[in-house]
């Protein structure tokens, strides 16, 4: 079973109140699969998915994105840099 | 010279980092904090980021920066944690043999900073607080090692 190391920033990191999460994930997940389990599992977390977009190993990647065990997934809400 | 960093930025070594002697012009932008936003009074902002990422994007805009406009060299600093007002956050500089593309590489790089680094802004206000939502960072269609 995928184990993934999951990053939160900002607003994320505030509600959650945790910088990081340890989630497991059924073999074949993806980032479309993670982003239902967090909704479910962090109910905080559900407005923000519409416009959140994950980056693994430190790129954006697409909802597709196929996730293995040991994976760092950033999420990243709309950013403000600058 | 890039960087992501708790430290007051220093204008003068980002310049003389990108400075050399076959350039005529060297263009560097301030992003400073502002007192007030959408008319609300501002005490202070609090940036967050993902350091690596933001680093690794902070170079692939140079990247970009340099396969688009004929200028010499780019440099990057990113201040994060607590800036008050007047405070520098980003410093950009964009050298050239000539004014016109440093100019037009500087503005394009602080746009696609603005764009696609990892880095969030708090405002903070004499009666609550909000983190700022800006872009939604492009995502790729398909992953190459998907």
């Amino acid at each position: 079973m995928p184990q993934v190391h999951v990053r939160l920033f900002a607003g994320l990191h505030d509600l959650v109140g945790k910088r990081d999460l340890v989630l497991d994930l059924p073999p074949g997940a993806t980032i479309g699969l993670l982003r239902e389990r967090l909704g479910e599992e962090y109910p905080v977390v559900q407005p923000f998915l519409s416009t959140l977009v994950c980056a693994v190993d430190e790129e954006y990647v697409p909802s597709g994105h196929l996730l293995g065990d040991g994976d760092d997934v950033a999420l990243i809400p709309p950013i403000s840099g600058g | 010279m890039f960087a992501i960093t708790r430290e007051p930025l220093d204008p003068r070594s980002l310049v003389e980092a990108v400075r050399c002697d076959e350039c005529g012009a060297v263009v560097l932008f301030y992003g400073v904090v502002r007192n007030e936003n959408l008319g609300r009074s501002v005490r202070y902002l609090e940036y967050d980021a993902y350091e690596a990422m933001a680093l690794k994007k902070l170079r692939a805009v140079a990247d970009e920066v340099r396969a688009k406009f004929p200028v010499t060299d780019i440099g990057v600093l990113h201040r994060i944690g607590r800036l008050e007002v007047g405070e520098t956050s980003l410093l950009v500089a964009v050298s050239s043999g000539h004014r016109r593309e440093a100019f037009e590489a500087c503005h394009y790089a602080v746009d696609r900073i603005k764009e696609t680094v990892p880095i969030w802004k708090k405002e903070v206000w004499e009666d609550g607080s909000e983190w700022i939502e800006g872009h939604v960072p492009e995502v790729p269609k398909v992953t190459g090692d998907g």
